[in-house]
């Protein structure tokens, strides 16, 4: 009897908790998105039932699908760009010398702690046309003439230069954490392999990713989920005065639906589809995260 | 049982937890306090005359305190949502004027219709200004200051290129800029006059200059303009404008990134087309090579219509003390505040106290924004700058970057 309620009750004070911060405002967001709710219903505190105008006016917004199939390209390029490039620095790090990777881990650490909106500032000096040490360099470097080159011309090079300052913000935790799986690997079997002809990319392939396949799995879920609902980075390395439909990305698109153009119920509307995309994507997150527990 | 115990007290931090954030939210500061949200241009431009306002008001009501808090253009209006959302908005908020219908329409502002006696000089305040602050005959704004547009030129360089006088039209003083840029030639990204070319307060400039328009409205509907004959005829002069005096390709920057004074300030550049305070930051090297006049109309003699902007300072609907708002409105936009905003090269709010400056002779040839209540739409969705960069970088011709502007336009000034 008392063996059967005791699990329910431990759980009780996260449910409670959870219920409290997450429950109640997904509540009232799902509320606010079957309202007409602009400056005049904000000023009432008082929204006006639509019922489910607010998502048949974003679904048949030829922006909100043009947005999504953008967003939905960078996530593939970004993550794959973050994946790949962070699992080549941590097969680095196994390699060097100790010193060496101390410089690298403490290098990444830096990165990693450095928050978006510096990074951002920092990324901006970098770039800037007039006075930018990037143009500097590619001029002296004679690798053309990059004098008052503009990097943020078009909607494809705004979002080029939003990849680099993303990928490398999410580098370091990449990194880090296939190091710490690769660590996992029988040095012994890499040494059983080698003896029997292998080459390395053999070995790599057909030893070292089985062993880190589950962390490689988590890493890139987690990242497809961060890269798709990205905001800081786009809105403010484009900057307000460039934001346009040519180059929104989701989190920008509600942000500009929902706070700029001050109509709320829509912005809603959108941030609940946004979730309906990001929990349909955690779903095959949860069920491989389950698989590789029962595995195990 | 033990585990019971534990439960229990798990349950009742948690709950605990929960009723003390519901607590933290709910407070609000009410006594004798006035909350007043000014541009950060006050703080860094005129703070004397912020101070000796407060110092007015807290004479005349004792035991008052004012809270001045500075914004940024970028995100004040968010934070003003999110004030009215959780009830607790300033008591006085300075709006940029095309800011104001919006806000007005949607019944954000008190009614200051009554009150305006109470306003030094408001019998006289500035047409324009006092436009952008009534909505459906009412007036839900006191006009704080206006600017107007000019051109901040290097004397010294004009001088040397044999330029003796101002230009009085677009053509000669095209040919004038021309020949300083002949003349500066080695000068790497020399501009004769440096212009981000989606600034579009400057290329509708040459809209209004022509004839054209943004917006009109017909039967109660927005109707875009911008694809009219005399607006593309404009478009067309600034395209070519902006051709002949680039000199590397600007077309996508837009009017402060980098700030027109900056590349003023590197050397980089014979002029400017902004703010009559652009002055105060062409740097230290040229200070005494800065000099100012109105930018010239196609029209031989006459000068380009330039964009007003200015603020105006609002009393929002839901401020527990109005009176002392509206009290405060009459202390910092008093004659004497006028007059030193005045000085600092501001143009004034009202017309009995303007002067003869070059910034206030350019304010007499102005041309302003449509008075619809999702113009602020129009501007924070980049509109016009996108119609600017598809003209100056070819992606389309002028005609069918207006015409394409011009439905935007229309639609977003027809919403609901």
């Amino acid at each position: 009897m008392a063996g059967a309620t005791v699990p329910y009750l431990l759980l009780l004070p996260v449910v409670l908790v959870m219920g409290a911060i997450l429950g109640y405002p997904i509540y009232n967001l799902v509320r606010l998105s079957t309202q007409r709710y602009g400056l005049f219903e904000l000023l009432q505190h008082h929204g006006i039932p639509v019922g489910l105008h607010n998502y048949g006016s974003v679904l048949h917004d030829a922006v909100f699908w043009h947005t999504l199939l953008r967003t939905v390209v960078f996530t593939i390029v970004n993550v794959g760009l973050t994946m790949g490039i962070g699992t080549l620095i941590a097969l680095l790090m196994v390699r060097v010398s100790a010193w060496v990777r101390i410089l690298l881990a403490a290098g990444l650490v830096l990165v990693w702690s450095m928050p978006p909106v510096v990074a951002v500032q920092v990324w901006n000096w970098m770039t800037n046309s007039q006075n930018g040490v990037l143009n500097y360099i590619l001029t002296e470097l004679r690798l053309g003439d990059y004098f008052q080159h503009n990097w943020y011309e078009t909607p494809f090079s705004q979002l080029g230069m939003v990849t680099t300052l993303v990928v490398w913000g999410a580098l370091p935790f990449v990194a880090i954490t296939v190091y710490a799986a690769l660590s996992q690997v029988p040095r012994d079997l890499i040494e059983a392999a080698e003896t029997d002809g292998a080459t390395a990319w053999r070995v790599f392939k057909d030893v070292t990713v089985p062993v880190i396949r589950p962390a490689l799995l988590i890493l890139t879920s987690l990242s497809i989920l961060w890269d798709f609902g990205i905001f800081t980075q786009a809105y403010l390395l484009i900057g307000p005065g460039h934001i346009v439909p040519e180059n929104y990305l989701m989190g920008v698109y509600l942000f500009q639906e929902g706070y700029v153009r001050t109509d709320f119920g829509r912005g809603a509307a959108i941030s609940i589809l946004m979730l309906v995309i990001v929990a349909l994507m955690s779903a095959v997150y949860v069920r491989r995260m389950l698989k590789l527990g029962d595995e195990a | 049982m033990k585990l019971r115990v534990v439960a229990a007290i798990l349950v009742a931090v948690s709950l605990g937890v929960v009723a003390a954030t519901a607590q933290a939210g709910g407070q609000r500061v009410t006594a004798n306090k006035l909350t007043v949200w000014l541009q950060v241009d006050a703080q860094s431009g005129w703070p004397e005359v912020v101070a000796a306002a407060n110092q007015q008001f807290q004479q005349q009501n004792p035991g008052w305190t004012v809270d001045v808090q500075y914004q940024n253009w970028g995100d004040h209006l968010q934070k003003f949502d999110a004030t009215i959302a959780g009830n607790d908005t300033p008591d006085v908020i300075e709006m940029g004027n095309t800011e104001m219908t919006k806000y007005m329409a949607a019944g954000a502002f008190a009614d200051l219709t009554s009150a305006k006696s109470q306003f030094s000089n408001s019998s006289s305040w500035l047409s324009g200004l006092a436009k952008s602050a009534s909505y459906g005959g009412k007036t839900f704004g006191v006009p704080y200051y206006a600017g107007s547009r000019v051109i901040t030129y290097r004397s010294d360089l004009f001088k040397k290129a044999g330029i003796k006088k101002a230009p009085t039209s677009m053509k000669q003083f095209q040919a004038d800029l021309v020949k300083v840029g002949k003349m500066q030639k080695k000068v790497k990204g020399f501009s004769p006059l440096y212009v981000g070319g989606e600034d579009w307060y400057t290329a509708l400039s040459f809209v209004f200059d022509y004839g054209g328009s943004i917006a009109t409205t017909h039967k109660g509907k927005w109707i875009g303009t911008l694809d009219s004959p005399r607006s593309v005829a404009g478009l067309t002069a600034f395209k070519n404008f902006f051709k002949a005096t680039q000199s590397k390709s600007t077309a996508t920057l837009d009017g402060t990134s980098p700030f027109p004074y900056t590349v003023f300030s590197q050397g980089l550049t014979a002029a400017n087309y902004g703010p009559a305070w652009y002055s105060c930051c062409t740097g230290a090297k040229y200070k005494t090579a800065t000099a100012q006049f109105v930018m010239p109309s196609h029209v031989a003699g006459k000068s380009m219509p330039g964009f007003l902007g200015g603020s105006d300072l609002a009393v929002p609907a839901q401020s527990g003390s109005k009176t002392q708002a509206i009290q405060w409105l009459a202390d910092f936009t008093s004659t004497s505040n006028e007059r030193s905003l005045q000085a600092k090269g501001n143009i004034p709010n009202a017309t009995n106290l303007l002067g003869a400056s070059v910034n206030e002779r350019a304010a007499a040839q102005s041309w302003f924004v449509p008075q619809a209540k999702h113009w602020v739409d129009v501007e924070n969705g980049n509109i016009l700058k996108t119609m600017l960069a598809q003209i100056l970088t070819g992606r389309l011709t002028v005609k069918q970057a207006a015409s394409v502007a011009s439905d935007n336009i229309a639609q977003t000034l027809n919403e609901s």
